[in-house]
């Protein structure tokens, strides 16, 4: 670093433990690498990044009080991170009393803005709905639900069931687990899928959760050829941890996979593994949490400060060049134009791609299908809402 | 329907279903504030509806069967339903519609608006209360008009009678038994009824 400066500090709200920890580790890893880079290429504003932040523990509370004290006593100029949906909803509030900004890298349910984050992961129109047209096309019409308890995955289902409805698709049951499943809770949720027959799973569980049900489904012996587990959420990390055999066959709706071909992303994977092992994957949350720091850097580069107004009106006003393609900030919603992608997992521990969108698809946070009459605010009580 | 009276208000008395976070509390305080009886209850499965008149419900998805089946055990038509809800989202929405809420607070929870959605939630509980009887007595009278029809064209068949006359029969006949005019009719219909039955039919 060239400057003498006072350092710029950004805070990380990124989980080294809990159920969700995996997946955050990764994110952590990839956003510190992105500070690396940025601080290489001569920092923001002439000035050194610099990185605070404790384990928040996948608990909502801690990463409200880590938010808390990193704006209080870091005086951090940005924050980074958050995985679950809950874990958001506890610091949003924190971001907003400070007039401080959240940098958000995980695809969720959408229906939100909030002035102080930017969202970089997908909004369901950029994963659910690429992930329901392939999956009707590909494998069949009958789908069994299964998620984690809590908001995410419910708002997720409500959605995936329009689409799957508008494809003339049925959903035969649904279920919830705990966040951080027992063994019996996996067994019943196997025994139930058991007893509707071969069906096609559409799972919207997290974190360790993910990978003792990628495990299960593997030891039930059902055929992933034609009965695969489909999400947008169960992704490299988690099926690394389940091991390959028991991970082939699975699908995943996402912007990003570790094996997108293009020359921003054979640097960004090669500077990873050099940096964080050879063998470690990289999920589509982890590109998110690397790219939006890049995105920082740029705007701030641009602004000529970390002022938050500054930063706010500059972002939408470029595209930049990220792992997964150009992508920009959407003014109006504040998440961000996405390369929605859907992939296969082969029996090498690879995603292989098998659809992509040809341009940056905008994000839609509060619609995700337009021909979609549910979509529509009915008249009737009784109607669903939207 | 009346205006609801501010002075209204500190006479009810106000459960709210919510953890004894600083929503929660924040809740409870302006409640306090405003005048209200009330009471701070988690989990839902601890509320007991009698004699409350207004619900704040603190919505969640991995409690919601708990509150739902513990604001069914309310009597007809129950209390005025406020949510109290963190996410905008579909399933949310349809959650608050689930439990007849007729207005929502939304998180983080500050003092001002909870005063403001108690008066709109509760006048327009009253008001679908009121519209609910209204609808309740209409469709009794209605019933009522329809039995007198039935029983002024089974008289004006059997004795050839004009429908005023047809009309002061019944009316002369529920005075003298000392009850009401719907009833006699009913009776009417009743005893025809019982007098068409062929012998081969019994």
């Amino acid at each position: 670093m060239a400057s003498t400066e006072r350092p710029i500090t950004i805070g990380f709200l990124f989980s080294t433990s809990g159920v969700t920890s995996g997946v955050e580790s990764t994110q952590r890893q990839a956003a510190t690498l992105a500070v690396e880079e940025v601080n290489r290429q001569g920092g923001v504003v002439g000035r050194e990044l610099f990185i605070v932040g404790n384990d928040t523990g996948s608990d909502p509370k801690r990463f409200r009080a880590e938010a808390q004290r990193l704006l209080e006593e870091d005086r951090v100029d940005a924050l980074f991170g958050c995985y679950m949906s809950s874990s958001r909803k506890a610091v949003l509030p924190v971001i907003e009393s400070f007039g401080s900004t959240l940098f958000y890298p995980t695809h969720y349910e959408g229906f939100e803005y909030s002035s102080g984050c930017i969202y970089s992961g997908a909004a369901p129109n950029q994963n659910a709905r690429w992930l329901a047209d392939y999956v009707t096309e590909t494998y069949g019409d009958r789908y069994f639900f299964v998620g984690s308890n809590y908001v995410f995955p419910y708002e997720l289902n409500r959605i995936m069931r329009d689409l799957l409805s508008n494809r003339k698709a049925d959903v035969v049951d649904e279920v919830y687990i705990p966040l951080d499943p027992s063994a019996d809770d996996i067994e019943r949720v196997i025994s139930r899928i058991r007893a509707h027959g071969p069906v096609i799973v559409f799972s919207s569980i997290v974190g360790v959760g993910a990978v003792k049900f990628l495990q299960a489904y593997d030891r039930a012996g059902f055929d992933r050829r034609t009965y695969p587990i489909t999400s947008v959420t169960i992704g490299e990390p988690e099926m690394k941890a389940a091991g390959k055999e028991a991970s082939a066959g699975n699908v995943k709706a996402a912007p990003y996979f570790s094996s997108v071909r293009s020359l921003a992303n054979s640097r960004f994977v090669a500077a990873y593994r050099d940096r964080f092992g050879p063998d470690m994957p990289i999920c589509a949350d982890a590109e998110a949490a690397y790219f939006q720091v890049r995105l920082f850097a740029e705007a701030a580069n641009r602004a000529g400060t970390t002022d938050r107004d500054a930063l706010l009106r500059i972002l939408p006003t470029f595209s930049y060049e990220a792992p997964q393609g150009p992508v920009q900030v959407d003014e109006a919603t504040h998440h961000t134009a996405l390369w929605p992608r859907v992939a296969v997992m082969r029996d090498n521990g690879e995603f292989e791609i098998v659809r992509e969108a040809s341009a940056p698809v905008a994000p839609a946070p509060y619609l995700v299908e337009l021909d979609n009459p549910l979509d529509l605010p009915s008249a009737s009580m009784r109607a669903r809402v939207f | 329907m009346g205006w609801l009276r501010l002075k209204d208000l500190r006479d009810l008395s106000v459960a709210v279903i919510h953890p004894p976070d600083s929503d929660g509390k924040v809740i409870l305080a302006q409640l306090n504030r405003i005048g209200c009886r009330t009471d701070l209850i988690w989990p839902p499965a601890k509320f007991s509806p009698s004699g409350v008149d207004v619900v704040f419900a603190g919505l969640f998805f991995d409690s919601q069967k708990e509150l739902k089946s513990a604001l069914r055990k309310a009597e007809k038509p129950g209390p005025t339903i406020i949510g109290v809800v963190d996410y905008e989202n579909p399933a949310m929405l349809e959650l608050l519609l689930a439990i007849q809420a007729t207005a929502a607070i939304s998180k983080p929870v500050r003092s001002f608006g909870i005063l403001t959605n108690l008066v709109v939630a509760r006048t327009s509980w009253l008001q679908q209360v009121e519209a609910h009887d209204r609808i309740s007595k209409l469709e009794k009278k209605l019933a009522g008009q329809k039995t007198i029809t039935k029983a002024k064209s089974i008289l004006m068949d059997m004795h050839g009678l004009s429908e005023v006359d047809a009309h002061n029969t019944i009316r002369q006949q529920a005075m003298a038994k000392r009850t009401t005019i719907e009833e006699m009719a009913q009776a009417i219909i009743n005893a025809n009824d019982l007098l068409s039955v062929k012998p081969k039919d019994v």
